[in-house]
C-alpha cells in the first residue's frame, strides 16, 4: 500500500520536476469479480485486475491532462513529460486551479474481499426464485459483481487523500414471453454492502419482474390527452439527470442554463426536496473525494420547491464566479412526501404510471418526448392495462413545478434513494 | 506498447483460449464558449484472456503488459472456466473454429500533428463560427480521436493484428429565442486518424454554415403534431433506422432471449424494397467506417445479409450462438477494451439504395414530416425501436414547411418497414456515435432516403 502511496507521490514530484506550476496526481487501483447470467443460466466468470493514473498540470495558467492505465515508474515519467507537453498546447485560463490545502485523511467503506461462493449462491437462488414465482421471465442478462478500488489522491497545495472501498452491484435485464408474446425489456440495478439480502427483496427488482409478466398483453392508445404521471423511482433518474445537468458546468460556462438566475428561487413544487448526499449511512454506493479533489460533503440541490446550490466544479465555480459545489452530484436522495402510493393513483382521473422513458435527450429547455415503455394506463383511479406504442411528451423543468405528489414509500437502491412522483401536464398519444 | 509476441504462449492454453493484447488511445480537446474545458490524451491498455470449458466461460483481465501477466490473465480466465463448470456442467458442443489470419492498420501515412497543432485547430474553428454567427448563445465544439489496435490470438489457429483509429468534431450551436435555449448538434469526421480526416478548418466552414441555418429555422420551429405520420427520412437517419430497429432485432443473443424476430427467418418481414446487410469491411469497393476483418473470437468477418427483398434472412452470431443455430458465425463478435469479452455487434449495417429521388420523396407527401438529423436511439425485445430527432421540418402538400422542436419518433421494426413505400438512390454513412449494451463499441450504419410510417411525439 505504502508502495502505491510512493508511485502517486512520483507521479506527482514528476509533473513537478517537468516544470508543472500546479499538478495533480490520482491512481486508483480495482480489483472486480463479476459473475454473468445470459439467458437464465450463469455463462461467464470475469477478473479483472486495471489501474487509472490520472495526471493534471497547471503552467502558465494553462492545463493539460492524461489518463493512462500503468503504474510503472517509466510510465508515469512518460506521462508527466506528455502532460506538460499538452499543457503547454492549451489555451490560458485564469479559472484553472487546483484544490487548496486539507487535512490530510483516510477514507474507507464496504469489504475488501467479495466471497465468490455466496455470489454465485445468491445469483442461484435468484434464478431460481424468478423461475418459481414468475415462470414466463426471461433473465436476459443479470451481472453481480464485486469491486475493490483503492485510490490516492495528491495534489502540489498539499491535498493527500486515500480511499478504499468494497462494494458489490447488481444489474438484472429482463422480459418476459407467453408463445410468441412478449413483453418490453426492463433493466434495474441496485448496489449492496454486502450480501446478507436475496437479491430479488433488493432495489425495485421484485416489482418489476411481476410488472414484466403482466407486460406480456399491452394494449396501444389511441388517440392523446393530457393528464397525470406518476414516475416510478427507476424513471425518476431521468427527471433529476435534467436538473443536474443543467446546472452543472456545461450550460452556465456557455450561458443557456434555463437555472442560471434560479439560486433560491422556485424551481419545482414545495412538495419536493432533493439531496445529493454520498457520505450518508443508507447509500452504500458513495463515495468521499471529489474530481477536484475535495473532501465531499452531502448537500441539498432543491428544498422544499427552491433551488439551493448548484453543481459547479471547480474550474466552473471560478469561471462563473459562482459557488462551487460540495460533492461531485450523484446519490441522489429525494425526501419521501405524505402520500401513499395507493392513494397518489387513485387522486388521477387520466394519466399514466411511467416506469422506463426510452426517448431522445431533452433540450436543454427541458422540452422532452418519448416512449412510455412498461408503462401502465390510469383512468378513473385506477391502473388499467400496460400501453404499447405510447408515447410521452412535455417540459421536465414545468414537470417539476407542476408536482402533486410525492410518495411516503421510497426505494433504496444503494446508489440513490427515490419516492414515486405524480406530476400534471403531460402530453401521452398513440396511434 | 504492443510487443509480446503471443504465439509464445499458446503452449498455456488447456481449452478454448482467446488471448488478445489491446490498447485504446483517444484525444479529447473541448471548446465551449470559446474556453479551452478539456485537453486530454489518455491511453487504456493490457492483456486480457477469455477461456471457455465445456459451455462456460472465464475471463481475465490485467493493464500491465508482461510475460508474469500473461500468464496470470491464462491461469486466472482458466480457473474462472474451471469454477463455474464445476457447477454448471453444461457438457455444450464444442466452438466452431473459422480460422483466420489479418493484418490491417488504418495508421496515418501523414506527419502527425502535434497537440499544440490539434488545440489550434479547434480554436480556428471557434473563432470563425463566433466571429461568423455572433447571434449565437453557445456553442461547444468537441475534438475526439480514439485508437483501437490489437493483437489477438486463439486456441483454434487465428491471429490478427488492427489499428482501427476514428476521427471526429463534435459541434453544438444554441441560440436563444423568447427566453429559452434551442440547440442544434451535428457531428463530422470518420475512419481514419485527425490527419486523414480534416486538413483545414475551412474545410468545415460551409457545414457549420448549414448547420447555423438549420438552427435558425429550428429556433422558430413548432411543436410536432403527435400521432402516426408519414415521414421521409433523410439518408442520414437511415441508418440509424436500420441499426435501432432491425439490427438490435436480430442480434441472436437477443433473439435467444424471445425477440419477435425468433420465427421469422424465410419470412417476409418488410416492403420488398427493403434490402439490408450489415457489411463486414467494404461496401462497393470502398472501406467502411468501422472495417472488421477478423472479428475479437478470431472468426473471418463476412458481410451479414439480414433482409433481402423485403425477406428475413439470417441473424448476427457469436461463435456460441452460431453454435446453437447450426451456421456460420461471421465476425460479429467485439470487444470495446482489454477488459472486455466479445459480445454480439453490429458492424456496418446499411439499407441498400432504391431508386426513388429525395425531391420526389417529399412532393409525394400530403401532410407529414422530412425528419433529417438523429439523436440518441433505442430498440426493445417486442421489435418497438425509437429515436430522437433533433433537426426536421414539417412537409405540407408536398413541400418543406416549418422546422420542428426536438421530438422522438417510434415504431415497432417490421410493421414500419412494411409500410415503405419509396427508397431513394443516394447513400449516406454515419459513424459518429457509440452503440450501448453492456459495453459502448464504434458501429457504422447507413442508407438512403426512406418514405414510410411512424409514430411522432409532440403536443
Amino acid at each position: 500500500m505504502d508502495n502505491l502511496r510512493e508511485i502517486a507521490r512520483d507521479g506527482l514530484n514528476e509533473l513537478l520536476k517537468a516544470g508543472a506550476g500546479k499538478a495533480a496526481c490520482s491512481l486508483t487501483l480495482i480489483d472486480k469479480q463479476e459473475l454473468n447470467v445470459d439467458l437464465g443460466e450463469p455463462s461467464l466468470l470475469r477478473t479483472i485486475f486495471d489501474a487509472s493514473v490520472n495526471l493534471v498540470a497547471i503552467k502558465d495558467q494553462k492545463k493539460g491532462s492524461t489518463a493512462v492505465n500503468r503504474t510503472d515508474r517509466s510510465a508515469l515519467r512518460q506521462a508527466a513529460a506528455d502532460v506538460l507537453a499538452i499543457a503547454t498546447a492549451a489555451a490560458p485560463d485564469e479559472a484553472h486551479d487546483i484544490a487548496e490545502a486539507q487535512p490530510p485523511a483516510e477514507f474507507s467503506s464496504g469489504g475488501s474481499r467479495p466471497d465468490l461462493d455466496k455470489m454465485y449462491s445468491r445469483m442461484k437462488e435468484l434464478l431460481r426464485e424468478v423461475g418459481a414465482r414468475y415462470p414466463r421471465v426471461v433473465i436476459r442478462q443479470a451481472i453481480l459483481d464485486f469491486t475493490r478500488t483503492k485510490k490516492y489522491f495528491l495534489n502540489s497545495n498539499g491535498v493527500d487523500f486515500v480511499t478504499s472501498k468494497g462494494i458489490y452491484r447488481c444489474l438484472v435485464f429482463f422480459c418476459s414471453r407467453e408463445g410468441e408474446r412478449i413483453s418490453s425489456f426492463n433493466i434495474t440495478g441496485f448496489s449492496l454492502k454486502d450480501l446478507e439480502q436475496e437479491l430479488l427483496d433488493c432495489g425495485s427488482l421484485d416489482t418489476l419482474l411481476r410488472q414484466s409478466t403482466e407486460q406480456i398483453t399491452t394494449h396501444p392508445l389511441q388517440g392523446k390527452f393530457t393528464g397525470e404521471v406518476i414516475i416510478t423511482p427507476d424513471c425518476l433518474e431521468d427527471l433529476i439527470g435534467f436538473l443536474t445537468g443543467a446546472i452543472s458546468d456545461g450550460p452556465f460556462i456557455s450561458g443557456t442554463s434555463i437555472y442560471r438566475d434560479k439560486l433560491n428561487r422556485q424551481v419545482a413544487a414545495p412538495l419536493f426536496s432533493l439531496h445529493s448526499r454520498p457520505l450518508d449511512n443508507e447509500i452504500c454506493d458513495g463515495y468521499f473525494v471529489t474530481a477536484d479533489g475535495y473532501a465531499a460533503r452531502n448537500s441539498t440541490i432543491v428544498e422544499k420547491g427552491v433551488l439551493k446550490s448548484f453543481l459547479l466544479s471547480l474550474y466552473g465555480s471560478r469561471k462563473t464566479g459562482r459557488p462551487r459545489a460540495a460533492n461531485d452530484g450523484g446519490a441522489y436522495v429525494v425526501d419521501p412526501g405524505e402520500t401513499d402510493f395507493s392513494d397518489m393513483v387513485r387522486s388521477v382521473e387520466k394519466g399514466i404510471l411511467l416506469a422506463r422513458f426510452s426517448g431522445g435527450e431533452p433540450s436543454e429547455n427541458g422540452d422532452f418526448a418519448g416512449v412510455a415503455k412498461n408503462s401502465y394506463l390510469i383512468e378513473g383511479g385506477e391502473i388499467k392495462y400496460p400501453l404499447s406504442e405510447s408515447m410521452i411528451s412535455g417540459n421536465f423543468a414545468e414537470l417539476l413545478m407542476n408536482i402533486t405528489a410525492v410518495s411516503r414509500e421510497r426505494i433504496n437502491f444503494g446508489n440513490a434513494i427515490l419516492p414515486w412522483i405524480s406530476a400534471s401536464g403531460v402530453t401521452v398519444s398513440g396511434k | 506498447m504492443l510487443t509480446l509476441n503471443l504465439h509464445d504462449y499458446k503452449g498455456l492454453f488447456t481449452a478454448y483460449t482467446e488471448l488478445r493484447v489491446q490498447e485504446n488511445r483517444s484525444v479529447n480537446i473541448t471548446f465551449v464558449k470559446g474556453n479551452n474545458t478539456l485537453n486530454l490524451r489518455s491511453s487504456t491498455g493490457g492483456i486480457s484472456a477469455r477461456v471457455c470449458r465445456n459451455g462456460s466461460w472465464g475471463f481475465a483481465s490485467h493493464p500491465g503488459i508482461s510475460e508474469e501477466n500473461v500468464k496470470t490473465v491464462i491461469r486466472a480466465a482458466t480457473d474462472n472456466a474451471l469454477f463455474l463448470d464445476s457447477k454448471e456442467q453444461k457438457e455444450k458442443d464444442p466452438l466452431p473454429a473459422v480460422p483466420a489470419s489479418s493484418e490491417n492498420d488504418f495508421s496515418t501515412s501523414r506527419p502527425r500533428l502535434s497537440q499544440k497543432d490539434l488545440v489550434e485547430f479547434i480554436r480556428e474553428l471557434d473563432d470563425h463560427i463566433a466571429s461568423s454567427y455572433p447571434q449565437l448563445a453557445g456553442r461547444t465544439l468537441s475534438l475526439r480521436c480514439l485508437d483501437m489496435e490489437k493483437r489477438l490470438l486463439t486456441s483454434d489457429g487465428s491471429y490478427s493484428h488492427s489499428m482501427i483509429p476514428r476521427s471526429f468534431i463534435y459541434i453544438q450551436l444554441s441560440v436563444i429565442k423568447n427566453g429559452s435555449p434551442v440547440e442544434l448538434f451535428d457531428v463530422y469526421g470518420g475512419l481514419g486518424q485527425f490527419e486523414d480526416q480534416f486538413s483545414a478548418p475551412g474545410d468545415l466552414f460551409e457545414e457549420v454554415a448549414r448547420q447555423y441555418h438549420h438552427l435558425i429555422k429550428k429556433s422558430e420551429g413548432v411543436f410536432a403534431d403527435a400521432g402516426l405520420k408519414t415521414c421521409v427520412l433523410d439518408a442520414d437517419l437511415a441508418g440509424i433506422l436500420a441499426h435501432e430497429a432491425i439490427g438490435h432485432t436480430v442480434e441472436a443473443d437477443i433473439v435467444m432471449s424471445g425477440s419477435v424476430a425468433g420465427d421469422k427467418i424465410g419470412r417476409e418481414v418488410a416492403s420488398p424494397l427493403i434490402t439490408m446487410i450489415d457489411f463486414a469491411n467494404s461496401y462497393q469497393g470502398e472501406t467502411c467506417p468501422v472495417p472488421v476483418y477478423v472479428d475479437d473470437e478470431g472468426t473471418a468477418a463476412k458481410d451479414a445479409v439480414l433482409i433481402k427483398e423485403g425477406v428475413l434472412k439470417s441473424f448476427l452470431h457469436n461463435k456460441e450462438s452460431a453454435n446453437h443455430y447450426r451456421v456460420a458465425p461471421a465476425g460479429n463478435a467485439r470487444a470495446y477494451a482489454y477488459s472486455d469479452e466479445p459480445l454480439i455487434r453490429m458492424r456496418n449495417t446499411v439499407i441498400l439504395p432504391g431508386t426513388s429521388t429525395l425531391e420526389a420523396m417529399i412532393a409525394s407527401v400530403d401532410d407529414g414530416y422530412y425528419l433529417i438529423r438523429p439523436g440518441n436511439g433505442q430498440a426493445d425485445s417486442t421489435s418497438e425501436f425509437m429515436f430522437g430527432i433533433v433537426l426536421g421540418y414539417e412537409i405540407k402538400k408536398g413541400k418543406i414547411g416549418r422546422a420542428i422542436k426536438d421530438t422522438t419518433i417510434s415504431g415497432v421494426a417490421f410493421d414500419v418497414l412494411k409500410t415503405v413505400s419509396m427508397v431513394s438512390g443516394e447513400m449516406s454513412w454515419m459513424s459518429g456515435g457509440m452503440c450501448g449494451k453492456k459495453q459502448p463499441i464504434p458501429v457504422g450504419m447507413g442508407g438512403p432516403a426512406i418514405k414510410c410510417q411512424l409514430n411522432v411525439g409532440g403536443r
